[in-house]
């Protein structure tokens, strides 16, 4: 299957700017929320800017949720979520009260940071230590900057973790689960490591990740 | 470690980029397009983008150019200038931009910032206020109405309670002078305010960033010495990287 | 738009002001020039100021040379003072053959010449990223003519650099700079046309490295003030006048155009590039004025045409694409025609200039942008 990416259109999250970073790096991105287009698509993108139950709601309503459920867990296409997006597949969110996630990552559960000395919401570059191998960073120094910009977190065992960063705890900051990929941070923002992270998720095939 | 980072702020006026001294006369900074290629070239952590034709003379939100812009911006984006409703964040935010920078609006009605924190969370909100010293008090300022009966500590508490992301505190009195930040206001939000505050007006040397940092700032904002000096923000990076702050330089 | 009462410069040009009756600052220089100096006294201070800084024991000063008629003049006000000046050309982007003569032209005035010959490879490499980043051609020789004669000065221990006009005097700029007699580094980076571009953000493009750019670094701040290099703007000390340094010039054997010079409607300026008619149209698309507009503006202030004349120069021949530079453009750097295009659009101001519904600039039948009804020049 030839590549066709497809940003996932909930109604949260400025998705242009992840359109942009897939042709500043030579691919085109369709952004939809047509299930046929989206069924069509060889990589999945889910980014998103807002609040964990408003995001879950505006898939369910949109039927994305199942849509996603069997293109990604059963068809196994290839799935990169950013931030918010990350988040999502957890199983449960707790911003403002507790939300059902997409139950992608089994004890994952997104909370928000603790109040401490530190100031909430995690904002700016932040490092990212690399945790196991993976070909998400290809060409990724460890302890790369990137752009962070959130008040909760994911919070799993490190089964999948590929990436954590470092704000009065350890956290991950990016996972793999076979075919699902998933960054805290912004690699739209996050200048020439995050382009070049979108460009690896946009060169991935199925085969090359056996 | 999270970084310490280095913000351009520029205004947006008829088309061209600006920077104004003491919010008073402009200097042409040049073409938006080419401004954030020279940014983006720079490796700049952020951009802060005020539209004053929007903010003073009302004029619509120019989304042409906030998208000409973020299409060539790898890095956040924040715009600000004449937000005045929910439809403008969707508008700003729908053209490109990451952030809102809210002015004018939150200081005449403060829950503002609550509904945009509540519809597109928390981060995505900049509270700035403008501050002028008068009769050796700090007080609020815009361009429009000068000098307000506010106290702007107790303004950006406000704001802060109310669900803002960041505090972007500019001094009109420092603003394109090149004198260094204004550290005692600096020292009087830092102690007090629990969200990250972005400094504003006076950057001349690098070594006034190490003083901002160390006056309790959490990011720094300059344009005047971008352009009409020969200091570039890596300089300035380099310098806070030898006082041992941590900066991202790559 | 606003346009001066007295020339026609436009409000979009960077840094320009006008006063309550429309009347823009390069226009008030200009009365000053007129009837507020005293030019003998500022040709006295110019000679007392050179005696002092003389350190080499033959040169007098250091000339930073194009051939062009402003260059030349200097060269010649400079040797009818008696002086020993040791020129330095830092060679055009394009050369044009008129451009060589003028330059041989010059150096058989009687003075020492050093013409640089920079490395081509990095030199075409910054050319190229610049028009793309901030769509000037020309930027790494806005920034090559000021750092060579300036590292020329430090290493040869010659303090005193002669420029030409003032040119936020001439076409006017912030109240600051207009008083300056001098160019120093703060002044090249202020008024010096860098576009908030600095030679350290070249490093890494196509592999540029710091040797690389040894030229283009202003020299380090030790060595400029132990030499003691002062820069002295020429026009400060004796009045610019035009029309009157191409006649001194050409009296001289500097050859002008035999027909109109693309992008104006004279024959005596920008001889010697083709990339500065490249570098001159872009400006017109992203100010809305050209080199038409300031050869107009001088013209008329300097009283040599009305300003109903100007408006009708302007509208004629202000705007009009380049082509035969263009072309030796698209030569020199292999761009596409459409990669240029391209280029131009992502400059293109679109506040004044016609779009049609698709979004994509209005051309006239000569290739010209359209500008919209309230930006003609009026």
């Amino acid at each position: 299957m030839s590549t066709n990416i497809v940003i996932i259109d909930y109604g949260m999250g400025n998705l242009r700017s992840v359109q942009k970073a897939f042709e500043k790096v030579g691919y085109s991105a369709t952004i939809t929320r047509d299930h046929a287009l989206i069924k069509e698509a060889s990589h999945i993108v889910l980014p998103g800017v807002g609040a964990f139950g408003d995001a879950m709601k505006n898939l369910n309503s949109l039927g994305l949720s199942d849509l996603l459920h069997v293109e990604i867990l059963e068809h196994k296409k290839l799935f990169l979520g950013i931030c918010l997006g990350m988040q999502l597949i957890a199983e449960k969110g707790y911003e403002f009260g507790e939300h059902q996630g997409l139950g992608w990552i089994e004890n994952a559960k997104v909370i928000r940071f603790e109040e401490s000395a530190l100031k909430i919401p995690h904002v700016g570059w932040n490092e990212m230590n690399f945790h196991n191998p993976s070909i998400l960073f290809k060409e990724i120094p460890d302890h790369s900057n990137f752009y962070f910009v959130h008040s909760y977190y994911f919070e799993a065992p490190s089964t999948y973790a590929i990436g954590q960063c470092d704000y009065g705890h350890s956290f991950v900051c990016a996972i793999q689960k076979s075919n699902i990929f998933a960054t805290q941070f912004h690699p739209e923002k996050s200048q020439t490591h995050g382009l070049q992270i979108i460009k690896n998720f946009a060169q991935l095939t199925k085969e090359s990740l056996c | 470690m999270l970084k310490h980072r280095i913000i351009p702020c520029v205004l947006l006026k008829d088309w061209q980029l600006v920077k104004s001294i003491q919010f008073g006369s402009f200097r042409t900074i040049g073409h938006p397009t080419a401004t954030v290629r020279v940014y983006n070239a720079r490796n700049v952590d952020e951009l802060i983008v005020l539209d004053i034709d929007a903010s003073l003379n009302n004029e619509p939100i120019n989304t042409e150019i906030i998208t000409d812009m973020a299409n060539e911006c790898f890095m956040p984006l924040t715009i600000g200038g004449g937000i005045k409703t929910i439809e403008d964040v969707y508008t700003v935010l729908g053209a490109g931009a990451d952030k809102v920078s809210i002015n004018s609006e939150a200081i005449k009605r403060p829950s503002f910032i609550k509904e945009i924190a509540t519809i597109f969370g928390s981060q995505c909100v900049v509270c700035s206020i403008d501050i002028k010293k008068v009769d050796g008090k700090y007080k609020v300022f815009t361009k429009k109405n000068g000098v307000l009966d506010i106290d702007p500590l107790a303004l950006a508490k406000e704001y802060e309670n109310q669900g803002g992301g960041e505090i972007l505190l500019t001094s009109v009195d420092r603003e394109g002078t090149t004198l260094g930040y204004d550290s005692e206001l600096l020292k009087l939000f830092a102690t007090t305010l629990h969200i990250p505050i972005i400094i504003n007006g006076g950057m001349g040397k690098p070594e006034h960033g190490v003083e901002a940092l160390q006056n309790g700032a959490d990011a720094l904002a300059a344009a005047y010495i971008f352009h009409f000096t020969q200091y570039t923000p890596l300089m300035i990076k380099e310098e806070l990287k030898t006082h041992h702050y941590p900066v991202r330089l790559s | 738009m606003r346009f001066c009462t007295k020339c026609v410069m436009p409000d979009t040009k960077p840094d320009l002001h006008f006063d309550e009756q429309g009347v823009c600052d390069a226009c008030r220089s200009q009365k000053a020039k007129d009837f507020d100096i005293d030019w003998e006294a500022r040709k006295k201070e110019f000679l007392d100021i050179v005696k002092k800084h003389k350190k080499n024991k033959y040169y007098d000063c250091i000339i930073g040379v194009s051939g062009g008629k402003d260059s030349t003049f200097q060269v010649l006000s400079v040797l009818e003072m008696g002086l020993n000046p040791l020129c330095v050309c830092f060679e055009p982007t394009i050369p044009t053959e008129v451009g060589r003569q003028n330059l041989s032209n010059l150096n058989q005035l009687g003075v020492d010449l050093i013409h640089i010959k920079r490395n081509p490879n990095v030199y075409k490499s910054m050319i190229k990223e610049a028009i793309k980043r901030v769509g000037d051609c020309e930027w790494p020789n806005h920034l090559g003519i000021f750092t060579t004669p300036a590292h020329i000065a430090v290493n040869f221990n010659i303090p005193l650099l002669i420029w030409g006009e003032n040119s936020e005097l001439e076409y006017g700029g912030p109240a600051a700079s207009k008083d300056n007699a001098c160019l120093d580094r703060k002044w090249l980076e202020e008024f010096g046309g860098l576009l908030g571009n600095r030679a350290t953000d070249m490093l890494g493009v196509n592999g540029i490295s710091e040797k690389d750019l040894a030229l283009y670094f202003y020299p380090e701040d030790e060595d400029v003030q132990r030499v003691g290099v002062t820069g002295l703007f020429l026009g400060y000390y004796i009045k610019w006048d035009l029309r009157k340094i191409l006649s001194s010039a050409q009296k001289s054997g500097f050859s002008v155009s035999d027909r109109r010079v693309e992008t104006t409607y004279e024959n005596f300026e920008n001889l010697d590039c083709y990339s500065n008619h490249v570098h001159d149209y872009l400006k017109y698309v992203k100010y809305g004025f050209g080199r038409a507009s300031d050869n107009a503006c001088l013209d008329v202030r300097l009283g040599y045409i009305s300003r109903e004349e100007a408006v009708r120069l302007v509208s004629k021949y202000d705007g009009i694409p380049p082509m035969k530079a263009i072309g030796e453009f698209l030569k020199y750097t292999g761009f596409t025609h459409a990669e240029f295009d391209a280029i131009v659009d992502s400059f293109t101001n679109k506040k004044i200039f016609k779009r049609d519904t698709n979004g994509k600039f209005i051309k006239d039948i000569d290739g010209s942008l359209v500008r919209k009804e309230e930006y003609i020049v009026h």
